[in-house]
């Protein structure tokens, strides 16, 4: 037997044994451990000193009511409107949530909002590109109508002995 | 509520879930009777797990009225949810792990300083009580008391975690697997926070030997 003190893995051997939860063949085979070791004897003697304390340790009894509380704790919940359990049943669950099963919701509100987004984005780029077109032709067109001008301006006169 | 023993049920449903949990406890068929609106055996598991709940709680929260109120707690929630009730896991370990999550909200919340009637208040109450009815056993008692106080200080002053993990393990003598379920975490973890936890307690009350 590999010696409880010593490897971390046995070590619940130590409190199973204290516990008396263990098979008579394991705790026969642990009572020859502890004779041939110090360590784990005293380690055993200071937890069966600590499960004695613990032993002594009584609860309070019962309340007689006890029962009679409950019941009309849980008739005035039935009696209670639908929208009132509903709320009790979201911010009083019997456990709480695991964060992870918390955040699926929030995760997949995001993702179906991507997606959204996506499926109308291609529209928002059709509806860009005509302005753009229109901005190009109209650029066409101050050029063109700035080369009418110089068409209809008349040309300078050379000055005069410039030849 | 007339405790009257549970009758089989004649639900198909029921039946069908009894059969797969027929490997489990008798406690989870109580509770799927109950989830089939059958209040005589939410009566059968109050009165099988009252106790134990109440004891847990008391020893978590040192102090009877919240333990009490917590437990109510506790069993109004089981209630509440056995329409959802699913037989995944033996009924201990759902209703410990209740009992366990409102406890440890409780200490967390620090409710403890919320003006309570202290378990200390009670000893010295205890002890003047019983100086006047029994003087002949008054040192034996008073040394009694004395040593109760020092375990429940002990238990008291581990973690929150390291509490539930012994108070669970030596008085309600659930499994590894059980305790690691209510405290959401893993078999080795509460390995870990069982050892930590009793080697405090061993320092702790090692001069209480002999």
């Amino acid at each position: 037997m590999n010696c409880p003190t010593k490897r971390n893995e046995d070590a619940e051997i130590l409190l199973d044994y204290c516990a008396q939860t263990l098979s008579p063949l394991q705790t026969a085979e642990f009572d020859v451990h502890l004779k041939q070791c110090a360590d784990c004897s005293r380690l055993v003697e200071a937890q069966k000193e600590v499960w004695g304390a613990l032993e002594a340790w009584a609860p309070a009894p019962v309340s007689v009511n006890f029962d009679v509380r409950l019941y009309a704790r849980i008739a005035e919940e039935q009696a209670a409107p639908a929208w009132q359990l509903w709320l009790r049943r979201i911010f009083q669950p019997a456990l709480p949530y695991p964060l992870w099963k918390s955040a699926v919701p929030l995760i997949a509100a995001c993702a179906l909002l991507a997606v959204g987004l996506t499926v109308r984005m291609p529209e928002a780029t059709h509806a860009v590109q005509p302005q753009l077109r229109a901005d190009k032709v109209d650029i066409e067109q101050v050029e063109q109508a700035l080369e009418d001008f110089d068409i209809l301006t008349p040309p300078a006169q050379a000055p005069a002995g410039s030849m | 509520m007339a405790l009257i023993p549970a009758q089989p049920s004649a639900n198909p449903g029921v039946k069908k879930d009894m059969e797969a949990v027929a490997s489990l406890d008798r406690d989870t068929e109580l509770m799927i009777r109950v989830r089939a609106g059958d209040d005589t055996s939410f009566a059968l598991l109050l009165e099988r797990h009252r106790g134990p709940v109440i004891h847990f709680l008391y020893r978590m929260v040192q102090n009877p009225s919240v333990s009490e109120e917590l437990a109510q707690e506790v069993f109004l929630r089981v209630y509440r949810s056995r329409a959802t009730y699913e037989p995944t896991a033996k009924f201990t370990t759902w209703l410990f792990r209740i009992a366990t999550h409102l406890a440890l909200n409780w200490v967390r919340d620090g409710k403890k300083e919320k003006g309570q009637e202290s378990l200390d208040e009670q000893v010295v109450d205890g002890v003047d009580r019983q100086v006047r009815d029994r003087q002949p056993n008054i040192e034996q008692e008073m040394l009694q008391e004395v040593k109760m106080t020092e375990v429940r200080q002990a238990i008291e002053a581990l973690p929150a975690k390291q509490r539930a993990a012994v108070l669970m393990h030596k008085y309600e003598e659930l499994e590894y697997a059980q305790i690691a379920r209510a405290l959401s975490c893993s078999e080795s973890a509460v390995k870990s926070l069982l050892f930590r936890a009793y080697e405090s307690l061993r320092s702790r009350l090692a001069h209480m030997a002999g």
